[in-house]
């Protein structure tokens, strides 16, 4: 912690002074904590804090970012000054903390490794005003800094408060530019062109594996082709995902689905070759887009699979969505599977419980299993209609 | 698909050499860069964060939508005008465009045999592509700010997880892998925290950034050669046989024995925080004089800079040198690649770090630098060329030739403070006939240390102004 000598007589003269020509009772010299952390995003946890002059401050900063930081609380107006003093002090910046040794510095703690907690107990000036704090780590003081109100009033609404960075200047619980807007919000752009059905995104998927695609087709159905072990994981009716939170690109987070799931695959593995119980290996070779649907092309045990995923037709409700929005339907799912070296018999496993009725183009239905023959095998598909009234 | 660009680029700036230009951006794009890269006619492939991967004809200046959904794709390799190799979390995937409309329509794993927890920090980056047709990627350690997910691809190890430790809890990760033509991928060299920038100098020799953190005091280049240890203990758990527990609980001077040093060290917060990928200077003169060195970007500052690479009893070693500094260059400068026409591209990114967001380019005026050439060893003490003639008054003054040397400790703390600082006196300055060169004779010269190296105001004979007066020597060995 550092407290320039000047400052501290000062303020010992000032607090002395009040002291003797006030008839507050000492007790009521007020103090508080205030605990702040450095967070993903070069952002501290809250961007602002009052406290009223006087006031014996412990402020603790802790570092939960994966890069250093400090904070330097600063005269009113001098943040930008105090930034750039710290990176003109150059080959000194490191074993200065990057804290320039200028009166505009009014207190401060130094660089923290990630993890680390340290802290700083001042006394809040006598003087009102808006005292900035910044992080002064090269590269972060334009974005990371936030504001000391030394008041004794309310503080301004946090979306006109011109103290704080812009991008904080909202709730945080509303912030985050989510998909899920309000009926009155514009919906966001998110690409420089308007995504049509299908597309998809690589990205991290609830109920997945890390290696998993969501695909978005026509009709307001959607999928979740799971790349990594290769098969159709669960499929949803409603929206597509929201990728807000995933985009920001710190965390643990993944994209939200949005709609309703109707499908989910709870069996080990839903292809079998040779015989009912044999788990393939599976190994994931990319898709090849046909009328822009992704077809997939994977191999059981090296034998090569191509599997399109297309909707089909809904069974009640408006077909067209053109035709205004009365009722979304049910939707269906038809996979085109291709084995064009199927030279087993192939089982199609499935469980009850996943949310669908199964249709089959060839083979025959056998103690829950759906039997191909090898001719059968290299071209088939398989219709999954959702069951009324199921909770996946 | 063509994009409008509707972005009005910032106004160009320029100093003396080199100048910047922004490239405008189509609307709508988050352009947070992941990879740049050229086609021999000079158009440029970019991936950005979203998935996108698009094409600028500078010609034109007009921005197409090539493929999409990728996720997070930090790499690419121009393989021919309709395809490209693109570097993603869960794949090295092959990208083809193979019925000629200009979108791609074919999405082949070229590998995906190495392990992703989930967790946000396992990014992956490359790939490059040796005489021998051999790729080569590298993997991201994980971070302790977060978890891995539920499930996972590959075996999972948690062994080396601990509090503010960076970890590789499924196979691979901290490792550099080689991919043959025939498919298989191979584990290559490990002990990599971050390592994000892969290059080959015009020799062949492979180097490799990392950024400073836990076991890594400062950010490093290494030269990276097959089955070496660079010092971050985590994937060591994934070295063949390894059978000695948590890496990181071994004595810290076994890992020291067994790790190679860095060839340079970019001292944090003097020279760069964040340095990125490395672009070797293949212009041959388009560029200015500096052909056959690389330049790196920078995150934390708007910075590129330059390194000074030498071979000392067999082994290199060398300086860093800032290079092009603000005049309009933003900062977050994780992608670098030159373009047919010698201009180097800077390609931006932020993504939760400190940066910025966007494209531009450095476009040699014409105007020869004045500036530090090379900086090599010599038994007492340095040799200087500049890449000029210099004015004699001025390079012959000892005291514009300021050094203090210092060093970074290997241990498990993130970064590291500089130990030792000392100033370190320059006794005799001569200076060769071609008054380019400059022979710095220093009191005492030491095998681990940083020589950082201040220049004072010296002229070339035209009265020129030194464009970088920082340099920083990594002296692992002394001459012998």
């Amino acid at each position: 912690m550092m407290l320039p000598q000047k400052k501290l007589l000062l303020l010992l003269t000032t607090l002395l002074f009040a002291f003797l020509m006030s008839s507050v009772p000492v007790d009521e010299n007020p103090s508080v904590t205030i605990r702040l952390q450095a967070i993903p995003g070069l952002q501290y946890d809250q961007v602002r804090f009052s406290v009223k002059p006087g006031t014996t401050v412990e402020l603790i900063l802790t570092n939960a970012d994966d890069m250093s930081h400090n904070l330097l609380i600063t005269e009113p107006g001098a943040r930008e000054e105090v930034v750039l003093s710290a990176l003109q002090l150059g080959e000194a910046g490191p074993t200065a903390d990057f804290i320039p040794d200028i009166p505009q510095v009014l207190w401060s703690i130094p660089v923290l490794s990630p993890g680390e907690t340290k802290s700083v107990t001042f006394t809040a000036p006598q003087t009102l005003g808006i005292y900035p704090y910044v992080c002064t780590y090269p590269g972060h003081g334009a974005v990371m800094y936030g504001a000391m109100y030394v008041t004794e009033e309310a503080l301004p609404a946090l979306a006109e408060d011109p103290n704080i960075p812009s991008a904080r200047r909202v709730d945080r619980m509303q912030a985050g530019d989510s998909l899920q807007a309000g009926p009155h919000q514009t919906p966001k752009q998110w690409h420089p062109y308007e995504p049509v059905p299908p597309y998809w995104y690589r990205v991290f998927i609830p109920g997945a594996s890390p290696a998993a695609m969501a695909v978005c087709l026509p009709d307001s159905v959607s999928y979740c082709w799971d790349a990594g072990t290769c098969r159709l994981r669960f499929a949803w009716q409603g929206g597509f995902v929201d990728n807000s939170q995933l985009w920001k690109g710190k965390g643990d987070v993944s994209s939200i689905i949005l709609g309703t799931i109707f499908f989910r695959d709870k069996t080990d593995y839903p292809l079998r070759t040779g015989t009912p119980d044999h788990i393939p290996v599976v190994a994931f070779k990319g898709f090849r887009l046909i009328d822009r649907y992704p077809e997939f092309h994977y191999t059981l045990d090296g034998m090569d699979v191509y599997e399109l995923i297309k909707p089909g037709k809904k069974t009640d409700g408006t077909a067209h969505a053109s035709q205004g929005h009365v009722s979304p339907g049910r939707v269906s799912l038809t996979r085109t599977f291709r084995m064009p070296q199927a030279n087993q018999t192939l089982w199609f496993a499935f469980h009850p419980d996943d949310g669908v009725d199964y249709q089959a183009s060839a083979g025959v239905w056998k103690e829950g299993l759906l039997k191909l023959s090898p001719q059968e095998a290299r071209q088939f598909t398989i219709h999954m209609t959702p069951k009324e009234g199921v909770k996946l | 698909m063509a994009v409008g660009c509707v972005t009005d680029p910032d106004q160009p700036a320029s100093d003396v050499s080199y100048r910047v230009e922004a490239i405008p951006m189509p609307e709508g794009l988050s352009s947070e860069t992941g990879a740049i890269a050229f086609f021999p006619d000079g158009r440029l492939a970019a991936c950005f964060h979203r998935g996108e991967v698009m094409f600028y004809d500078p010609e034109t200046k007009v921005w197409s939508l090539f493929a999409e959904g990728f996720h997070d794709p930090l790499g690419i390799l121009v393989i021919s005008p309709s395809e490209l190799l693109v570097m993603q979390r869960p794949e090295l995937t092959r990208v083809k465009d193979t019925d000629g409309d200009g979108q791609a329509d074919l999405y082949e794993t070229v590998t995906d045999d190495f392990g992703i927890s989930g967790n946000y920090h396992e990014f992956n980056y490359g790939p490059i592509q040796d005489q021998a047709q051999n790729l080569f990627i590298a993997l991201n350690t994980a971070s302790p700010n977060g978890d891995v997910r539920e499930e996972v691809r590959g075996r999972l190890d948690h062994r080396g997880r601990a509090p503010r430790q960076m970890f590789a809890a499924v196979p691979y990760r901290g490792w550099i892998m080689k991919l043959t033509p025939s498919g298989t991928l191979w584990p290559y060299a490990c002990g990599f925290r971050s390592p994000n920038g892969l290059a080959f100098d015009a020799e062949g020799h492979m180097f490799v950034t990392d950024n400073q953190g836990d076991w890594i005091g400062t950010s490093p280049l290494y030269h990276v050669q097959e089955g070496k240890f660079y010092g971050h203990p985590a994937s060591l758990l994934w070295q063949e046989g390894w059978d000695r527990g948590n890496p990181a609980e071994l004595p810290v001077a076994a890992l020291d024995s067994m790790r190679t040093k860095a060839a340079v060290l970019f001292p944090h917060g003097i020279m760069a925080n964040s340095i990125t990928q490395p672009a070797l200077d293949h212009t041959q003169g388009k560029f200015g004089p500096f052909a056959g060195q690389f330049f790196i970007g920078e995150m934390n500052q708007g910075r590129i800079v330059r390194v000074m690479l030498e071979q000392v009893n067999g082994e290199f070693q060398g300086a860093c040198i800032p290079f092009y500094d603000e005049k309009g260059l933003r900062k977050g400068n994780n992608r670098l690649a030159f373009a047919p026409d010698g201009s180097l591209w800077v390609g931006q990114n932020d993504h939760g770090w400190a940066g910025d967001r966007g494209i531009q380019r450095i476009v040699y005026t014409g105007k020869p630098p004045m500036d530090v050439y090379t900086m090599k060893l010599t038994p007492e003490g340095f040799e200087l060329t500049f890449t000029q003639p210099l004015d004699l008054s001025t390079a012959s003054d000892t005291s514009h030739y300021q050094f203090r040397h210092y060093y970074y400790e290997y241990h498990q703390e993130y970064g590291s403070e500089q130990f030792d600082i000392q100033r370190r006196p320059v006794t005799q300055v001569s200076v060769a006939a071609d008054q380019k060169k400059v022979s710095l004779t220093l009191d005492t010269m030491k095998a681990g240390y940083i020589y950082e190296l201040t220049l004072g105001d010296i002229r070339s004979a035209e009265g020129d102004t030194l464009a970088n007066k920082l340099v920083c020597y990594t002296l692992n060995q002394l001459k012998k």
